[in-house]
């Protein structure tokens, strides 16, 4: 029997990157199977005029109920869930998002760090952390707090992502990350992902 | 990077209450606890040493409560908001004979002296005023000074004309030593004075209430009782504004407001 909207068993699958990293979430979607055991929280950074809105973006990509979340709204597994612009978005301990508008990491808002290091002391369980593609260092605390809490933390291979930095700084902040590859970058997804 | 953890929290709010008075355990703890690591890192220290720090009849206290409620705040933030604004509410508020708008949790300003120029561009400023309150006694004499660096001018002109602005924000400020200051006509018909949301009770009535990604910073318990004295201080028929990722939903007074737009969170109170 499914679990997956027992809030008993909540887990996370967070996901961040910037720039070069859009085309790969949108694989990603596609290798997303309903019903997920865990919550998918995205946290791409994007502009505050930003206009998009993911959830309608990406709807043929997937079944699974997508959301960019409001203030207090509970996380629930079987969810996929996208940062907003112009805020940072938090886990709590309560297992509910929280926004705060305090000020930019790295010239972002939503920042990766505030994302992932809200959910290192939250006490929900981190099924896995990536970091994609981007050009600033946003990021890497978090994954670096991810990681040191003892979850499994992935990095694209920065060679082969379309900006290096991101990844790279993940890298240099913590060494011992593990590196996806080009070649078994989508196996490796689908296997955190099932 | 100095990451607190939640326990550690817990300790310093009761720190911060016994030395200071100043009571954070209403504030929601995510956003507390981000705050507080980004102090503990800026100023190079560990949680222990912020302890230690801290001490009785010391003033560093004051500053660290400033930095963990300072609110990031911006003119004409969300453009689309204040388009919607100008074209349901102001048009439903022309007849009134005089108006009381309140700004709650102004932080340094900007939002205050947003409706001013708008209100003022409508043709109501004259018989307009507009409350502005703010917890923090430093945010409001910047607030009242209406100073603002260049720099972040240029983001607030384009906001202003993407939101719909039929001048140049300029004709708004004078530039004096390198930093844009308001024009004092836009401060007369606003006051801003001191009122701690949590804490302090209605002091007027209004037409208009903006509390724009203030109560993101309270405990659930707390934003009910917030949400009471903003509902209290609301004339019937008055309009409430929340920020963009807020909602009535877990407020207990959905039932007394009537929804003018649900994406940009416009309310307005029918019972």
């Amino acid at each position: 029997m499914s679990m997956a909207k027992d809030n008993g068993s909540l887990s996370l699958v967070l996901v961040g990157g910037s720039s070069g990293s859009f085309a790969i979430f949108e694989e990603m979607l596609r290798l997303v199977r309903n019903p997920l055991s865990f919550a998918l929280i995205f946290v791409l950074h994007r502009g505050k005029s930003s206009t998009a809105v993911l959830p309608q973006l990406f709807k043929n990509k997937t079944n699974v109920a997508m959301s960019e979340p409001y203030h207090l709204d509970p996380i629930e597994a079987n969810s996929i869930y996208f940062a907003y612009p112009d805020y940072h978005l938090l886990i709590g301990p309560d297992r509910r998002f929280y926004y705060d508008c305090t000020d930019k990491d790295f010239f972002s808002r939503p920042s990766i760090d505030a994302t992932f290091l809200s959910a290192a002391v939250s006490g929900i369980p981190v099924k896995a952390a990536m970091l994609f593609s981007g050009s600033s260092a946003d990021g890497a605390f978090g994954m670096k707090a991810l990681a040191e809490k003892g979850f499994p933390t992935y990095v694209q291979n920065p060679a082969e992502a379309e900006s290096p930095r991101m990844p790279e700084q993940a890298l240099l902040t913590y060494e011992k990350h593990q590196v996806m590859i080009d070649g078994s970058l989508f196996s490796i997804i689908n296997d955190i992902l099932q | 990077m100095v990451l607190m953890e939640y326990p550690e929290l817990e300790m310093l709010i009761v720190r911060i209450r016994e030395i200071s008075g100043f009571d954070f355990s209403g504030y929601a703890r995510p956003s507390l606890l981000r705050r507080a690591s980004r102090y503990l890192t800026t100023h190079k220290m560990d949680f222990p040493q912020l302890l230690a720090h801290i001490e009785p009849g010391g003033s560093v206290v004051y500053g660290l409560i400033q930095e963990l409620t300072v609110n990031y705040s911006e003119m004409f933030r969300d453009a689309d908001f204040f388009m919607k604004v100008k074209a349901e509410v102001f048009t439903y508020l022309e007849s009134y004979p005089t108006l009381r708008f309140w700004v709650a949790g102004c932080a340094t300003g900007e939002e205050a002296y947003s409706m001013a120029i708008f209100l003022k561009e409508a043709g109501f400023l004259s018989r307009s005023l507009i409350y502005a309150t703010d917890l923090s006694n430093k945010a409001l004499t910047a607030a009242r000074e209406g100073v603002f660096t260049l720099g972040n001018v240029r983001t607030y002109s384009e906001n202003y004309l993407a939101a719909g602005g039929r001048h140049s924000l300029s004709d708004y400020y004078h530039v004096a030593y390198n930093k844009a200051v308001m024009l004092p006509e836009l401060r007369r018909n606003i006051v801003f004075s001191m009122h701690d949301l949590t804490g302090d009770g209605v002091f007027n009535e209004f037409q208009f209430i903006s509390c724009r990604n203030v109560m993101i910073y309270f405990t659930l318990e707390l934003r009910q009782k917030v949400f009471r004295l903003l509902y209290d201080s609301l004339s019937m028929l008055g309009f409430l504004c929340l920020g963009k990722r807020e909602t009535l939903r877990y407020s207990g007074l959905e039932e007394n407001f009537k929804v003018i737009d649900s994406t940009l969170n416009i309310y307005q109170k029918i019972r």
